[in-house]
């Protein structure tokens, strides 16, 4: 098999990961977009590897660490997924926005419009 | 006899500092007759009787030998000079040092014996005053400086002396400070007379560059170029005029009569004055050198001897007739200096310092008595202060210029050195008239508060309780002894000053100086006499006001000075928090503008910051294919 | 012998620890309550109450703190500090107490090293006083060159003496008074002295300026923390202000390191500009001019100063007038002019040229003010016009005025802003309006002293403030070769009517002030304390000193200077 039909195939894969990475509002939907995006790579990283030949697998090998580190990362993630949730009662990534800058009001998940006074 | 020079100098200010520090310490006794503390009493006049006697002994050594010159050369022709160190300044180094020479022992005498008289006098005169140790450690400070002035060797050292008698008057001016007005004058006198030692302080700047020295003896002795010359006296000029009260920057010195009249009688009339009179003829050789500067002076003296003559005929306040009596004196001072004639300006300088220290200090004792300075509250005080009557008599008499009185010789000498002046030729014209004119201008005003002073109708009420800012009233008729005393040892050389016969006496000058006098007093009295309550010096007619408010000087000065910088202030503070500190602000405010801009972006959308990620590494991605 | 100036700078950083160690148990109330007090109060939605048992987030405060920088350990309690001088105290008693324990060591401390300035005066040699003395060599950085070099001459002598002494007698003054959180104002004032000693002590371009900015932590806190009523933005103006101009200041340092390779001092002053063109001069000195300008200050970067003198503490005012200040003119006879002198000469007339409108401009703006200690702050800027003036004109004779204003400045308006502290808290105001007049009446002495300092400072003739301002005056009577004359007799004709106007403004504040008749409804307290005498005394003295026997500073500060500007004496 040549191997620009694997490498066409996470491209592909990487796209769609990355399109829900910018574009879901679910937070558990980034996350898998995410996901998405590291399974693209781990597909290029394992066709890659077939296609050089590696005396060392390097590709596989990084391939496991990428998934192992997937899976915790998904952890981590969906437990600060969940704790928000608690808080908040929402996962919408459009209305989690305490990073902002206090100019603008922003609504929160009681009712209230927080400001703060610039410094 | 430099060390007992530098011990005249040292003792009043050992006495300043140890009455101002120690005179309350501790408590201490209260004088029962003077009552204020003993000790303060002691501190004040023991330095100045030291210095006293020294003086006399120095004089005494210094009159041994033959001298040449003016007269004070030839009756003090030792010298000495001594310094203690040099001070490396990095250009030209000042010496530490004195120098005694004729004029200095005569300047001196007159000094010592003045300070004494009214250290003396202001214990009587400021019975009960809380403040009478700083008053008088101030006198003593004073004293010190003065003479620092009259035996430095060193102009700069001099400077020092000069600048701290300043800071005294100032002190001494704003004695009862209680009032503002007392405080204003004080501190329009401290900052008129600095003005002037700016112009001073360059001077010495001009001479001692030129000469590489600052040292009298150098400078006097050095061959500076003409223009140096004339512009260091002219430079000089500015300090004289301000310390001796001459047109233009004589305004201080009729406010400065709101001090206690001790301290009129010795500053502001017979030391502190004089001390410009005292530093041209100490460096007179460069005057004579500078005829520019003698023009100018000249100028100078003729308006200041008539202006203040005019202004003093139309004062109400017994004081400052004498105030501006002495600025006309002065002016015939510097008139004599700017016609060349030192010995003469320095022969009125002593006899004026006597009659005028003992006008000043009979006025106080009358203003003593009657608790207040104005004569239209006095008038038949002949009775009742029959010993001031006499000794005032013997004052006004040389302010006149009467003979016997000294007044009559030393004014000769001056008018006569003016006569013969070597100035320019409408200079020396303008000189000459201003200074007869003078003369009977000053016999109507010297008649005049005479005559409402001791004659006519009683007016006196005696006040129940001290006016603050004026003297302390005293039921008594006559003055304390403590004040009686000085006044009559001072009455002797104002009396028989004149004949030392220093100067040839020119006798037609003087028979015409005489006889312009007497008109002058004549005239008044005829206004006087035709309606003794009322005031002679409406013959001045329209030019009342004017005269009286000395010709309006002190409104054009606070229009053209002082009004100016107080806006200019204003304006420099507003231009200070709006654009130098605006320009900091803005800057500040700026940043914090700018970053609104930045953050913007920061909207808390963590999708959208991917977003932009996503664009930068797409944008270096193609640049890094287009480029590479 | 050259333990003499590590154990300067050694015993103020012993105390510094020694109050470390002796920090009361009492003292911890919950950083982050502190912390948070310096940062915005937390909304309240945002606070949520941390849980019990777990640490409190560190405010932003305490990590962008720049304590840390000069000392490793900084005690919460110094970096954190209560808004409006609300101290947590149990009972006044222990206050007190603390207050006593900590002010002790801070007395204790300083007395030593006013001490040890006092023996390395005794033991300096006059007779070379241009020569650096006692120096100190040691390898501090070696792959950068960096030495930790310390010496003293006569230019630094008289300064180091007076800061270790204006240190002591502030902690003198502050021993006879309570003040809200003690350890930590101590403690400020150790780094303070340290970083002020060593800036006249170093002999390394870049160790001169470490601990030039040593300093400015220390007072950013105590204006910060210990000041009136607007005392963050005077404190926040100050150290962006300065830290600024430092940031200007090391660009000038790196140039020279740049064209000479050597941050050495004694080096770099004995090559009087060899191997550094004109042009890199010209642009280090600007720079460096600059970053020192902001510290002297001189118009037109003088704005920080009013609000910091108005704000700070009595002992704040004290140090930044009387040492901080020279710290920027002491640069200029050190770096700027010895080791640039092509730079010097072609920017002279400007430094002049802004002298003397600094000159005329803070005694114009000091006849309007109403606040005393604003009055005083703007008094700073003329007085240093004169310093920056006589450094202008380029000759031994305008260096020597510098060097002496700067020493009878520190003197006389230490003294002033101790007086003016004085009155503040006896008032309750330093509004002169306000105070009413009549001062001589109510409190005579302070009155008296209040005079005394006015007139030192407006230079009479007699006291200290009056030789360095003549000296200036002299020396632009006759510039430097290569100046124009002409522009320098204009500079010393505005000076001499600088010095009018400044007699002008003491004399009508004193007026105000301390003559009249007293409002007797007011309640002003007594009279001057012993404590407050004690540390008044000793300026008054010194002020006298100097001013009748001028040559104790000049025949110190000569050689040096002949040593500078390469000219015979």
């Amino acid at each position: 098999m040549h191997v620009v039909y694997p490498a066409v195939i996470s491209a592909l894969l990487f796209s769609v990961g990355v399109y829900g990475v910018l574009a879901r509002r679910n937070a558990i939907l980034v996350l898998m977009s995410v996901e998405l995006m590291l399974n693209a790579v781990n597909l290029n990283l394992v066709a890659f590897d077939v296609w050089l030949r590696d005396q060392l697998h390097g590709g596989q090998v990084l391939t496991l660490f990428v998934i192992v580190i997937a899976a915790a990362e998904v952890g981590l993630g969906l437990a600060i997924v969940l704790a928000v949730f608690r808080t908040r009662r929402t996962v919408d990534v459009d209305r989690l926005r305490d990073l902002a800058e206090p100019d603008f009001p922003q609504p929160s998940p009681n009712g209230q419009a927080k400001v703060r006074e610039s410094s | 006899m430099i060390t007992i020079a530098a011990l005249i100098v040292l003792l009043p200010f050992l006495g300043a500092a140890g009455g101002l520090l120690l005179s309350r310490v501790g408590g201490g006794p209260i004088s029962a007759r003077a009552g204020v503390p003993t000790r303060a009493i002691w501190f004040a006049i023991l330095p100045t009787a030291g210095s006293a006697l020294l003086t006399v002994w120095l004089a005494v050594q210094a009159a041994k030998g033959d001298g040449t010159g003016a007269f004070w050369d030839s009756w003090f022709p030792a010298e000495a000079s001594g310094q203690l160190t040099v001070v490396d300044t990095g250009a030209v180094p000042i010496s530490v040092g004195l120098a005694v020479t004729g004029l200095s022992v005569l300047v001196g005498i007159l000094v010592v014996v003045v300070a004494l008289g009214v250290q003396v006098y202001s214990v009587g005169y400021l019975h009960g005053d809380s403040r009478y140790p700083s008053y008088s450690a101030f006198i003593s400070l004073f004293t010190s400086a003065m003479l620092l002035v009259v035996y430095s060797g060193d102009l700069l050292v001099l400077y020092v002396g000069w600048e701290v008698m300043g800071l005294c008057s100032y002190l001494l001016i704003g004695h009862w400070w209680e009032e503002k007005a007392n405080s204003r004058s004080a501190v329009k006198a401290f900052l008129v007379t600095r003005l002037g030692d700016v112009g001073f302080l360059f001077g010495i700047f001009t001479l001692g560059m030129a000469a590489k020295s600052f040292r009298i003896s150098d400078i006097l002795a050095a061959q500076l170029p003409t223009a140096t010359v004339v512009t260091a006296t002219l430079l000089l000029l500015a300090g004289v005029a301000g310390k001796s009260a001459q047109v233009p920057l004589h305004t201080w010195l009729p406010d400065a009569m709101a001090g206690p009249t001790p301290i009129s009688a010795l500053i502001h009339a017979a030391t502190m004055v004089a001390a410009g009179i005292f530093i041209v003829a100490r460096l007179y050789p460069l005057f004579l050198a500078a005829q520019p500067t003698r023009d100018v002076l000249a100028v100078s003296a003729a308006l200041g001897m008539l202006g203040a003559a005019l202004a003093a005929l139309a004062q109400d306040d017994l004081k400052r007739v004498l105030a501006y009596s002495t600025i006309s004196q002065l002016a015939y001072m510097a008139a004599a200096l700017a016609a060349g004639s030192d010995e003469a300006a320095i022969f009125h300088l002593t006899t004026h310092g006597a009659f005028k220290a003992l006008l000043f200090l009979c006025a106080g004792a009358v203003i003593h008595h009657v608790g207040s300075n104005l004569m239209s509250r006095m008038g038949g005080l002949r009775a009742a202060m029959p010993l001031t009557f006499v000794t005032m008599t013997i004052g006004f008499a040389a302010l006149m210029g009467l003979p016997p009185a000294s007044g009559f010789f030393s004014k000769d000498a001056v008018i006569a050195a003016v006569e013969h002046a070597r100035l320019t030729d409408a200079a020396q014209l303008l000189l000459y008239a201003s200074a007869l004119v003078t003369v009977g201008v000053t016999g109507a005003y010297a008649t005049r508060a005479w005559l409402r002073t001791f004659f006519g109708p009683t007016q006196v009420e005696a006040l129940p309780e001290p006016e603050p800012g004026t003297a302390h009233v005293f039921d008594g008729r006559e003055a304390p002894p403590s004040m009686l005393w000085p006044i009559g040892i001072l009455a002797i050389p104002a009396l028989a000053l004149g004949w030392t016969s220093v100067v040839e006496l020119d006798l037609g000058s003087a028979a015409i100086d005489l006889v312009i006098a007497l008109l002058g007093a004549g005239v008044v009295y005829a206004f006087w006499r035709s309606a003794p309550t009322r005031d002679p010096a409406r013959l001045l007619g329209p030019f009342y006001g004017p005269c009286a408010r000395a010709f309006y000087l002190d409104t054009v000065y606070a229009m053209v000075f002082v009004r100016p910088v107080l806006w200019l202030a204003q304006g420099v503070v507003h231009t200070d928090a709006t654009l130098v500190d605006g320009a900091v602000r803005g800057s500040g405010r700026a940043t914090l503008g700018l970053s609104r801009f930045v953050r913007l972006a920061q909207n808390g959308n963590a999708q959208l910051y991917v977003t932009g990620l996503l664009a930068g590494v797409l944008l270096i991605a193609v640049g890094a294919v287009v480029l590479g | 012998m050259n333990w003499l100036l590590i154990a300067l700078l050694a015993v103020p950083g012993l105390g510094t620890l020694a109050l470390l160690a002796g920090r009361p148990s009492t003292q911890t109330p919950a950083p982050a309550t502190a912390a948070s007090q310096i940062e915005q109060p937390p909304s309240p939605a945002l606070a949520e109450p941390p849980a019990p048992g777990t640490e409190p987030t560190p405010s932003p405060a305490l990590a962008e703190s720049p304590a840390p920088v000069t000392e490793p350990t900084p005690s919460p309690s110094l970096v954190a500090a209560p808004a409006s001088g609300i101290e947590p105290t149990p009972s006044s008693a222990r206050a007190s107490d603390r207050s006593r324990a900590a002010t002790r060591i801070g007395l204790v401390t300083s007395g030593l090293t006013l001490v040890l300035s006092i023996v390395l005066a005794a033991v300096f040699d006059y007779g070379s006083a241009g020569r650096m003395q006692l120096e100190t060599n040691l390898a501090w950085i070696p792959g950068l060159d960096l030495r930790f070099h310390l010496g003293v001459d006569g230019i630094s002598l008289p300064l180091v003496v007076l800061t270790a002494l204006l240190t002591f007698l502030c902690f003198g003054y502050l021993a006879g008074q309570t003040t809200p959180r003690p350890r930590a104002l101590a403690f400020a004032l150790l780094v303070l002295e340290i970083g002020m000693i060593g800036t006249f002590l170093a002999l390394d371009l870049l160790l001169f300026f470490v601990f030039f900015e040593v300093v400015l932590i220390p007072m950013y806190f105590v204006i910060a923390i210990w000041g009136g009523h607007d005392r963050r933005a005077a404190a926040i103006k100050f150290i962006l202000y300065t830290l600024l101009g430092s940031a200007v200041l090391l660009l000038g340092l790196l140039v020279i390191y740049a064209q000479t390779g050597t941050l050495d001092m004694v080096q770099l002053a004995a090559r009087h500009g060899a191997g550094i063109a004109r042009t890199p001069q010209i642009l280090a000195f600007l720079a460096i001019g600059l970053g020192l300008a902001v510290k002297t200050p001189m118009w037109p970067l003088h704005t920080w100063l009013p609000d910091a003198h108005t704000e700070a503490p009595t002992v704040g005012s004290v140090l930044l007038a009387g040492v901080l200040l020279k710290m920027g003119t002491y640069g200029f006879a050190r770096i700027a002019i010895p080791v640039l002198p092509e730079g010097a000469a072609a920017l002279a007339p400007w430094l002049g040229a802004f002298a003397v409108i600094g000159i005329i401009y803070g005694s114009l703006a000091c006849l309007a003010q109403r606040d005393l200690k604003r009055m005083i702050a703007y008094s700073s800027v003329g007085h240093m016009g004169f310093v920056l003036l006589g450094f202008a004109t380029l000759t031994p004779v305008g260096i020597n005025a510098a060097l002496f204003a700067n020493i009878a400045h520190g003197l006389i308006t230490g003294l002033l802003f101790f007086l003016a502290g004085a009155i503040k808290e006896r008032y309750g105001t330093a509004d002169m309006t306000a105070l009413g007049g009549g001062m001589l009446a109510r409190l005579p002495h302070l009155g008296s002293l209040l005079t005394f300092a006015c007139i030192a400072s407006l230079g009479l003739p007699g006291l200290a403030g009056f030789w360095g301002e003549m000296l200036a005056l002299l020396g632009a009577y006759q510039p430097g070769a290569g100046q124009s004359r002409p522009l320098f007799l204009v500079f010393m004709v505005c000076g001499g009517i600088g010095t009018v106007l400044t007699a002008a403004y003491f004399l009508v504040m004193l007026s105000r002030v301390t003559h009249g008749r007293p409002d007797e409804t007011l309640a002003v307290g007594v009279d001057v304390r012993p404590f407050e005498l004690a540390a008044w005394v000793p300026l008054v003295a010194l002020t006298l000193v100097f001013g009748l026997w001028p040559k104790g500073l000049l025949s110190l500060t000569a050689p040096a200077v002949h040593l500078i500007l390469g000219v015979g004496p």
